[in-house]
């Protein structure tokens, strides 16, 4: 518990020098930012715009999917904030950056995910606590204590979803084998498919994405559940599978560690 | 402090082809090309030593240095520094090791010298005031002060390694690893590294670990050198049991069919002679005999010996 805490610390410590780095860039900072807004903004006019010529796809209302966006962008940010710096691992490996993690005392993916701020992340997440805030005083449900905690686990636990995947293929990265197009791969398929209701993508692509890859975790089963959309026994216990996955995902992070070959000088 | 004892690395990769469809066969290909960069070696510091690793390039040095400090796992030996194993005990062997890479920074590339520091004193969670009485010393002997609030982007070389060498010191480990600390540097800057070496190890009981290019770091920093090559141990011993070795005379004769008795011709057309004491008899025995068009005398020094051992 007390080396937790010292690597939470240490790793405040590192993000806020990484920060001051940035800083120095500042126009860079602000672009960042701006960037990322207006990316993850038009992606919800886009649906916006739709939505004025059908008012309901697959049964919901235009409030009810700015839910659902705002819930699956909002656990894309937290992931990725902390984790973005961890895709630039194979650039890090090849520069030989790696090594120097490894000769400090503290956890090298802590030294990692502190090496860099992620920015535009920020814009992301503005745009999608924003509609999270405004989506959830018009969609008609009860709020009550229970239903913001479970919102917020539901978010910590799609937040802990995406940072597994992508962790566990950033792993690879170790042992040379370069997944940064699979990465943007996936991350597409999780934004592409995970903001919408999955009933829309009908049979085969919902049950992938339901049990193959579980975007529909991430935002589809909890937002259907405050929503009062979907009623299944096992549905509020979405937030536990990020919990799972992230321990897989750290577990194979170590296993390729143990593999690290370096690079010559 | 360091005990290696049959160390090996094995690298294995996939075998790449070449020519049509090469690259579809090496990504599909089960066949290996195993490389052993280390083979074998083994070898003991003890504390308070300044020794010299050295070999050709792609000798093995930095892979050993890499296996010392953690970095890799070897495929097979035994590794124990200061009572570690360092690949297993990684964190806990990097608070005894301060490591410079000359080739590559350890700082912080956007942030002023001083934040590089600060951070590294976090990282090894240095006291407060411990890490005001380092950092007093340290500016005074690698001059710091001058650039202490630049940042490292903006340092020259030498600058920049006297900021990496002040990094890898400020926890007092007791255990320097310097991977080519002089590498790139003027002569100046190469004496200021010296000499902080220099002192180091005197004042800290420091144990040194130095590979280096540079035969002058090691005739001024080192006692005892390990030379190595193709992952092997060639040499391990005191430098002044390798260079105490007689002068040599070499001399060039007027052309013709001179023999001179016991010594035959090098590939150059020398005759090298050992120098035992009486050099000016020596040299009068071979005038009297035949005609000197030229001479000179070779001192024994710790290149052409050790270019004599890689050949070997």
């Amino acid at each position: 518990m007390v080396e937790v805490l010292r690597a939470l610390r240490l790793y405040v410590l590192l993000q806020r020098a990484s920060a001051r780095g940035a800083m120095q860039y500042r126009l860079n900072t602000v672009i960042g930012i701006l960037c990322g807004a207006v990316w993850q903004g038009t992606g919800f006019a886009f649906v916006w715009v739709v939505m004025t010529t059908f008012p309901s796809l697959a049964g919901w209302g235009l409030a009810e999917i700015a839910f659902l966006y705002g819930l699956r962008l909002t656990a894309h940010a937290l992931a990725m904030i902390p984790m973005i710096s961890v895709n630039d691992i194979q650039w890090v490996v090849r520069e030989g950056e790696f090594d120097r993690f490894l000769l400090r005392p503290l956890n090298p993916l802590v030294q990692l995910m502190g090496n860099r701020m992620g920015i535009a992340q920020f814009g992301d997440l503005l745009v999608g606590v924003t509609l999270l805030a405004v989506a959830a005083q018009h969609a008609h449900v009860r709020w009550d204590v229970w239903l913001v905690a479970f919102c917020l686990a539901a978010i910590a636990g799609g937040a802990l979803i995406e940072a597994a995947f992508f962790l566990a293929l950033c792993s690879l990265a170790l042992r040379m084998i370069d997944t940064f197009q699979l990465r943007v791969f996936v991350d597409d398929v999780f934004s592409k498919f995970g903001s919408y209701p999955m009933k829309i993508f009908g049979g085969v692509v919902e049950w992938v994405l339901t049990f193959a890859l579980p975007v529909a975790f991430v935002a589809y089963v909890p937002a259907s559940v405050v929503l009062g959309k979907l009623d299944s026994p096992w549905a509020p216990a979405a937030p536990v599978l990020g919990a799972g996955l992230i321990v897989l995902a750290y577990r194979i992070w170590r296993r390729q560690l143990d593999h690290y070959q370096s690079v010559g000088h | 402090m360091i005990r290696v004892d049959g160390l090996t690395k094995v690298f294995r990769r996939p075998r790449t082809f070449s020519g049509p469809l090469g690259t579809l066969r090496t990504l599909v290909t089960r066949q290996y090309e195993e490389k052993s960069a280390v083979a074998g070696v083994t070898f003991e510091v003890g504390e308070g030593e300044v020794i010299g690793y050295l070999g050709p390039n792609g000798a093995g040095k930095s892979t050993t240095i890499k296996i010392l400090t953690g970095i890799l796992t070897p495929t097979s030996g035994t590794v124990e520094v200061n009572g570690l194993v360092p690949w297993r005990d990684r964190s806990a062997n990097a608070r005894n090791v301060g490591v410079v890479f000359g080739q590559r920074s350890q700082l912080w590339w956007d942030l002023p010298l001083i934040e590089s520091l600060r951070l590294v004193g976090s990282l090894y969670d240095v006291p407060a005031a411990r890490f005001a009485t380092s950092l007093k010393k340290l500016r005074d002997l690698l001059g710091l002060d001058d650039f202490l609030d630049t940042p490292v982007r903006q340092l020259s070389l030498g600058q920049r390694m006297r900021g990496d060498l002040a990094a890898a010191v400020l926890y007092e480990p007791p255990l320097l690893y310097l991977d080519e600390p002089t590498v790139g540097l003027d002569v100046l800057a190469k004496e200021a590294v010296r000499e902080f070496i220099v002192e180091t190890n005197r004042t800290g009981r420091t144990t040194v670990v130095l590979t280096t290019h540079d035969l002058a770091d090691v005739e001024a920093l080192c006692r005892r050198i390990i030379l190595i090559d193709h992952g092997r141990v060639l040499f391990d011993g005191a430098i002044d049991a390798l260079v105490d070795q007689p002068r040599r005379l070499v001399v060039l004769l007027e052309s013709g069919p001179g023999q001179v008795r016991g010594v035959s011709r090098d590939a150059d057309g020398r005759y090298v002679f050992d120098i035992h004491d009486d050099l000016p008899g020596l040299i009068a025995s071979i005038a009297a005999e035949h005609t000197i068009r030229d001479l000179s005398i070779e001192e024994p020094d710790l290149e052409s010996v050790i270019k004599g051992i890689y050949a070997r």
